[in-house]
């Protein structure tokens, strides 16, 4: 059943940085639009996300409410020591949810939209950031565990370990996914001539994700960070970020050929391979600090209660997941394989 | 102030908010739905005006409801780590379920926001109930979480660990139930006033009478049957409170000395020092029969129990005494409501109208209330007569800017969101027909 549950905590991330990522991406790109684009922007994702836009951010929650029941010690140490980062989150989702929802739903479209707009734009970026500077937090081997804190000093503790150059650089190499993820979703999404726009959009956010992944391992090489030289000597990992690298030319052909499926099929296997890359150098010991690594896999949840989360996952999966892939389907964020000539043709 | 308090303040504050947008968020697709269905029924225009207004409402509450649910989730960590640590493990089967059902929640309101004119009527609708069904669920859930609390039960505890964890004993604890009742009819009775408030003060500004009644119908049906119930589900928690925790139940009475055929005070000032309650007036064992179903039953008063596990009874007290007393006040309202049915004549009368205008907000307060005398009446144990809160908050320092932070950001959010509705008001009201 650990296995199950393990499953769920990974599917759950990886549906978390895919899905909530490309709706982070949106506003993201909608920041760094021309004016005239800002708009068609907003309308284009009010059509593609609005359905699905909360069902998003519930990964999230989930993804949380496993780590806090199956993996307590893990959990502990994340919500302590990323106190900060963690609020700063918060701060930007509770933002960007209620900016999202007030802009289309405010009953009179005047000049609070201005407001609406800055506020959803600004921390649609701020959020994936400060997300991935968390994680990076996490891997950085600058965390401190101690027991007592008066000792070591707040700065130490709390500050340093997520506010650095690394960190920082992990940030901006999520944030560049998001962008990446959603201009590659809207291409499907739009015809002519906007189309065009996202196409060019997404080449350019593709490029950017290189350039900040590529910055990413370099910084970590050169200061010799254990998680990067892992990285760098694992196999595995390896094999998969230079598997991704190769699928950047079907994807670059894609993107040019500004095909609907095709790029969404890439862009997800891409961050799939990423984001196992990412994990599989270290798992268990999914957290490095200053004097070791704490290995998820101890001290989990006695059976009674995996056993129980992992019959509530697969039950709950059940449900949902099927009506999430209706949900998608009618609103047509999926197409399914056998109709989608029909409708390149349109 | 110390951290711990600013830990508690800050718990409280966005609990406090929470529970107010998850309410209506919770209750007012049931309303949509009724109007809908009554839209669907008679094609009366009214209907989907009125339908597609509670819908954006039901859209504005859902995400402020869940923006602020999914900062609680962090928050719960990130405040009481030593508390998560230990229960999360535990209670983790009904967190895990709402999970679910806000999943379906959010996947329903998808296709009901997004359905108009695309998916089949009846399919359509039925979302829309299911939006209603998912949202009480997963309150009713994290209710039965917050009841574990007060009544800890599926596990045992060996050298400060918590072992033998039965999470489904856990999960149906003694408290689950008669909290999750109480809870769930207050949302009812408190958005169902709340919202027919509203429509009430329209009618008596004469601005578009004929839809505000309807929506008005609609509202206060669904709260004057709460309002009626809830007296029971009260009686039900009262006498469960009383055998399960004996101190809260003291507290909320301010009840000091332990006595056969224990009287009820109404209202009075409490004087913690002289530990008296001053200028109450004192129903002869009544509290003896609402504890304990017998005039003559022994009711512990506080000073049978050790000063460190008493809450602060004057809090306690006041915020039991405002509860029941709006919930009194809501009682008549319901009767009178349902009067009116049959006595046409009174909804000529503005004194109607007047009366539910008033009452609007105070169904909340009774809400809050309600959570002020189930939170502090647990004081000092975070999970009851096993671990105390001081034991269970961060160690990290500073919480003070984190507690402003929170303050901040979400009366702007209050503020911002009364306006929208004020809006939307505004904009049904000048709407043609």
């Amino acid at each position: 059943m650990l296995y199950v549950v393990l499953f769920f905590t990974f599917f759950s991330l990886f549906l978390y940085v895919l899905l909530g990522g490309a709706d982070f991406g949106a506003g993201i790109v909608e920041l760094f639009s021309s004016r005239n684009d800002r708009k068609l922007n907003r309308d284009t994702i009010y059509k593609v996300m609005g359905p699905v836009w909360e069902a998003n951010h519930i990964w999230l929650i989930i993804l949380i409410v496993i780590l806090w029941i199956a993996f307590p010690v893990y959990f502990n140490i994340i919500i302590i020591y990323l106190h900060i980062p963690l609020t700063l989150v918060l701060l930007g989702i509770t933002m960007r949810g209620v900016a999202f929802i007030f802009r289309h739903y405010d009953a009179i479209v005047g000049e609070s939209q201005i407001w609406y707009n800055r506020m959803f734009r600004i921390s649609s970026l701020i959020t994936p950031i400060f997300l991935g500077m968390s994680f990076g937090a996490l891997i950085s081997g600058e965390i401190v565990i101690t027991e007592d804190y008066s000792d070591v000093g707040f700065a130490e503790i709390f500050m340093a370990p997520w506010l650095n150059i690394f960190t920082f650089l992990t940030g901006l190499f999520y944030a560049a996914l998001c962008a990446f993820l959603a201009s590659t979703l809207l291409i499907g999404e739009t015809t002519g001539d906007i189309r065009k726009i996202y196409s060019r959009k997404s080449a350019f956010y593709t490029i950017i994700v290189v350039v900040t992944g590529g910055l990413l391992l370099f910084y970590g090489f050169m200061n010799e960070m254990v998680f990067v030289q892992d990285f760098l000597a694992n196999a595995y990992s390896l094999s998969a970020v230079s598997l991704s690298a190769l699928l950047l030319i079907p994807l670059w052909k894609a993107i040019k050929e500004q095909h609907s499926l095709l790029t969404r099929f890439y862009a997800g296997l891409q961050i799939l391979l990423v984001l196992f890359a990412a994990v599989h150098t270290h798992f268990p010991n999914l957290i490095i600090t200053s004097t070791g690594e704490v290995n998820m896999m101890d001290e989990t949840a006695p059976d009674s209660v995996i056993k129980v989360l992992g019959i509530s996952l697969i039950i709950g999966g059940g449900i949902i997941l099927p009506g999430l892939f209706h949900l998608m389907k009618s609103f047509n964020m999926i197409r399914i394989p056998s109709q989608s000539p029909k409708e390149e043709s349109e | 102030m110390e951290n711990l308090d600013y830990a508690r303040l800050q718990m409280a504050f966005t609990l406090g908010f929470h529970i107010i947008f998850a309410c209506i968020g919770m209750v007012m697709p049931f309303f949509m739905v009724v109007a809908h269905r009554k839209w669907l029924n008679t094609k009366k225009p009214v209907y989907l005006k009125l339908t597609k207004a509670w819908q954006k409402g039901v859209a504005i509450f859902f995400v402020t409801g869940a923006v602020s649910g999914t900062a609680l989730s962090f928050e719960l960590g990130m405040l009481w780590p030593e508390f998560m640590k230990h229960a999360g493990p535990v209670i983790g089967m009904p967190f895990s379920l709402e999970g679910a059902a806000f999943f379906v929640e959010a996947i329903a309101l998808g296709f009901y926001l997004y359905g108009w004119n695309k998916l089949p009527e009846t399919f359509h609708w039925i979302t829309g109930i299911i939006v209603g069904i998912s949202g009480v669920a997963s309150g009713i859930l994290v209710v039965s979480a917050n009841a574990w609390m007060n009544s800890p039960a599926g596990f045992d505890v060996v050298n400060g660990e918590f072992i033998n964890i039965d999470p489904v004993a856990a999960f149906l604890n003694d408290a689950w139930f008669t909290q999750a009742l109480h809870m769930t009819l207050a949302a009812f009775a408190a958005t169902g006033f709340a919202v027919a408030g509203i429509h009430a003060f329209q009618i008596l500004r004469n601005n578009k009478p004929e839809l505000h009644k309807e929506a008005f119908k609609i509202a206060i049906f669904f709260g004057a049957v709460a309002a009626l119930l809830q007296p029971l589900s009260g009686d039900l928690s009262a006498k469960d409170v009383a055998e399960r925790q004996p101190v809260k139940l003291a507290a909320m009475e301010a009840h000091y000395e332990t006595q056969k055929s224990a009287p009820l005070y109404i209202g009075g000032i409490v004087d913690e020092e002289n530990k008296e309650v001053n200028h109450k007036i004192e129903i002869p064992g009544a509290l003896s029969f609402l504890a304990f179903g017998d005039f003559d039953a022994e009711v512990k008063g506080l000073n049978d129990f050790p000063e460190d596990v008493i809450p602060p009874v004057s809090v306690v007290h006041y915020a039991f005494q405002t509860m029941v007393g709006i919930g009194s006040l809501m009682m008549i309202a319901a009767l009178i409501f349902f009067i009116s049915l049959k006595k046409k004549s009174w909804l000529q009368n503005r004194k109607y109208w007047w009366l539910f205008a008033v009452l609007s907000p105070l169904g909340f307060v009774a809400v809050e209330a309600g959570w002020v005398v189930t939170e502090v009446g647990r004081q000092p144990w975070i999970v009851y007569n096993i671990m105390k809160t001081s034991e269970a908050v961060t160690p990290m320092p500073g919480l003070k800017y984190s507690f402003f932070l929170y303050v901040t950001v979400y009366i702007i959010l209050a503020i911002t969101v009364t306006w929208l509705m004020k809006r939307q008001i505004k904009v049904l009201n000048n709407s043609i027909g």
